[in-house]
């Protein structure tokens, strides 16, 4: 229990005192403080592993898009680069390792399919991966860029930042590359340390001119990415590393889109909005229903996708409904994005304020 | 008896001695104390001359490198066996194979110097004076582990060793700023600079040559061509695999690196060039590894079984510098056993400290990532969650 509510939030209160009943009963009232403290506080004795615990919840199987099959991450995003492939016949996927498969095998089978010179490796060289994205994308062809881990894209970070999301606006919209999709391993793995398991989402939402995206399931990463590289924008494609494996799901075979910048409520609640990505989405669904079975509470669940520009309307209008928002991710807490999710909403909510 | 014996000295004598040396004639020779070889001429890239062809070895270094690499080999070994274990987790990467760069490179150069290099470090962290036991208590993530049980494989330091370092290619500029200290200081030091033959294609590296070159910096570059960046050989990955000519406007050596003596030379070579001002020099160490990129890495998927038996057959740097002080009488295969069994011994000992020491205690979370004071609270996973920071 400890280690489910051990995930990166704030509770942020925007109802004055008043209809709190919910509210007191997780404050704590009737319930020991140790409720929801980690391990930590029972004293060093306990040499517990202090890693999140989460379980993929799978979405039921979707009936909109044909013919399903079961597919795990890895197999899903190699499904839509498959899709793209065969779309476009402009497109190239590059990066470290791709060609044999990758390193989470997310490529495999399509050097074969597709041949050499639209399934190619790299050298070791991020900032060059980018920079030669950004190349091809300019003069219209799809670029589906790897950097291996999210950990490495930061010599990256001045091509990505500088040259990638400001070309359209530099060039007064006659230059773009839009055809440009950078997808990334992210997150939290359990063994990754301080260079396999970075969340750099935050970095890249202070720079407009971009997309960041990062999709919560199998059936959500295909549709997700085949709408990013579809975009007209250079886009991240941040996918969740521990979910390759773990998440295992009913994905359609034919290509189909999922809308970037709209976010999806995924539980409908009343009385606390809870918002997350990636991995942590399933954290919080299992909040969701704790919360609901052992404390009455009813909770909102909200899986972002897109992170930059985020769904702004629809988090408002939930925590307006509820009154009360959580934001659970991985990242640091300091400039994370839960910290311009919780200023906006409150900066919008204060018009909604009872009085 | 006297007849037998002579013939037998003889045969000692003019050093053919292919089987093990009976107990007898142990006792009756005695060991050289030094013996002279010849070594592998270097490529050279913008340089007249390169390091010499021959060199002394004696006895007594000769054991040390010995007993050195045998270390850093059986320490491989032991955090591959930890590692199947689930001792050590994580990632782990191991540099069996590539023992002779280390301990050459440590015999070239003064323990004033510097060195720094990437994550294949293990080898490096001993030759800069760390114990196995600090090592591998660190691989296990212990108390008594050389970054206090927090940095693990790739995040090892020592007095004058910059580490370990996770990020590929990142540590190139880095050592040029360490060789920017010790020209302003005036101490004569040398930094070395290492980094693989997959870090080579890095812009970062470049960018590193150029400021050296442009300031006159004594950096040596030290390229560890092991063939294979991860999973990508060399040529799938470099326009010029002739890495000791990439540093352009910089001198190159290209060095064999599995034979310890040749690397000694080179890096001393190398190391007098630097200390005489004359600016950086690129070394390439043609070396091997034998276990994969990483313990996930089973390291047969890009190179053939039979490639990793040809290496280790033909040139194993302990087998290579066996064989010279055994063929040169500068030592006896009975002494070497004795050394490993002195090492196994060491291994297992730091092994069983490794597995036994307690974890850091959780309440050092939150230590040093500031200097500081007073110390600071750092929030943990939740706000219940607090960690105090001092440093």
């Amino acid at each position: 229990m400890a280690a489910v509510a051990a995930s990166a939030g704030w509770l942020l209160r925007l109802r004055a005192a008043g209809a709190d009943g919910p509210w007191r009963r997780l404050c704590g009232a009737g319930l020991p403080r140790g409720f929801l403290q980690s391990a930590s506080a029972y004293g060093a004795a306990a040499q517990r592993r202090q890693v999140a615990h989460f379980t993929f919840q799978p979405d039921p199987e979707p009936v909109e898009y044909g013919q399903t099959q079961k597919m795990n991450l890895f197999q899903a995003v190699t499904s839509a680069l498959d899709n793209s492939l065969a779309k476009d016949p402009t497109a190239v996927i590059f990066g470290e390792d791709v060609a044999f498969g990758g390193v989470f095998r997310c490529t495999v089978g399509l050097r074969d399919k597709y041949g050499k010179d639209r399934v190619f490796n790299t050298p070791l060289c991020e900032q060059g991966i980018v920079g030669f994205g950004i190349g091809i994308a300019v003069t219209g062809a799809t670029a589906i860029a790897e950097i291996q881990f999210a950990d490495y894209i930061f010599p990256a970070f001045d091509q990505i930042v500088n040259e990638a999301a400001k070309y359209r606006y530099r060039s007064g919209d006659l230059f773009n590359c839009g055809s440009l999709t950078i997808r990334s391993p992210w997150g939290c793995v359990g063994h990754g340390a301080l260079y396999h398991s970075q969340s750099p989402e935050a970095f890249f939402a202070h720079c407009p001119g971009i997309k960041v995206v990062v999709p919560r399931s199998p059936f959500q990463a295909k549709g997700l990415l085949l709408s990013c590289i579809e975009d007209k924008n250079p886009c991240i494609f941040f996918e969740p590393k521990i979910l390759y494996r773990a998440a295992v799901e009913q994905v359609p075979v034919e290509p189909y889109n999922i809308p970037l910048s709209q976010a999806e409520v995924i539980r409908e609640g009343s009385d606390v909005t809870l918002v997350a990505w990636g991995t942590q989405v399933h954290v919080i669904r299992e909040v969701a229903a704790m919360a609901q079975e052992k404390l009455g509470v009813s909770c909102e669940v909200i899986d972002l996708r897109t992170i930059l520009p985020w769904d702004v309307d629809t988090v408002c209008k939930s925590v307006i409904k509820t009154g009360r928002l959580l934001v659970s991710h991985e990242a640091p807490l300091t400039g994370g994005f839960a910290s311009e999710i919780s200023s906006t909403v409150q900066m919008k909510g204060l018009k909604h304020k009872e009085v | 008896m006297k007849k037998m014996l002579t013939a037998a000295v003889s045969r000692v004598l003019s050093g053919v001695t292919q089987k093990p040396a009976s107990r007898v004639l142990v006792a009756s020779c005695k060991y050289s104390n030094n013996a002279t070889f010849e070594i592998k001429k270097c490529d050279l890239y913008r340089l007249e001359e390169g390091p010499p062809v021959t060199t002394v070895l004696t006895r007594e270094d000769g054991l040390k490198y010995y007993k050195m690499m045998q270390t850093i080999r059986r320490m491989e070994l032991k955090a591959d066996q930890l590692y199947k274990q689930k001792f050590i987790r994580g990632f782990c990467h191991l540099c069996d194979g590539q023992e002779a760069c280390c301990v050459g490179l440590e015999a070239g150069i003064n323990p004033t110097d510097h060195v720094i290099t990437s994550y294949r470090a293990h080898g490096l962290c001993y030759t800069r004076g760390l114990t196995v036991r600090s090592i591998l208590s660190e691989l296990t993530g212990r108390r008594g582990g050389c970054a206090k049980g927090k940095g693990g494989s790739m995040h090892m330091y020592a007095k004058n060793f910059y580490g370990g370092n996770g990020i590929v290619g990142a540590q190139g500029p880095l050592g040029a700023g360490i060789a920017l200290a010790c020209k302003y200081k005036g101490n004569n030091e040398v930094c070395l600079t290492l980094y693989g033959d997959g870090a080579a294609n890095q812009g970062q590296i470049s960018e590193a040559y150029n400021m050296a070159a442009l300031w006159n910096l004594p950096c040596i570059f030290i390229c560890e061509n092991n063939r294979y960046g991860m999973g990508t050989s060399v040529e799938r990955a470099a326009a010029s695999t002739d890495y000791y000519k990439r540093g352009n406007f910089i001198p190159g050596l290209r060095v064999d690196g599995m034979d310890i003596l040749c690397v000694r030379e080179a890096t001393k070579f190398a190391a007098d060039y630097c200390r005489s001002g004359k600016g950086p020099m690129l070394m390439e160490l043609l070396t091997y590894r034998y276990h994969g990129h990483s313990m996930s890495d089973p390291g047969i998927s890009y190179r053939t079984r039979e490639e990793i038996q040809s290496v280790r057959s033909k040139s194993d740097p302990i087998m290579l510098l066996k064989d010279k002080m055994v063929n040169n009488k500068l030592a006896s295969v009975e002494e070497l056993k004795e050394i490993d069994a002195e090492v196994r011994k060491e291994i297992d000992d730091a092994a069983q400290f490794a597995m036994t020491d307690p974890e850091p205690p959780l309440e050092e979370l939150g230590h040093h990532i500031y200097s500081s004071n007073p110390p600071f609270d750092i929030r943990g996973a939740n706000q219940w969650i607090k960690f105090q920071s001092i440093s």
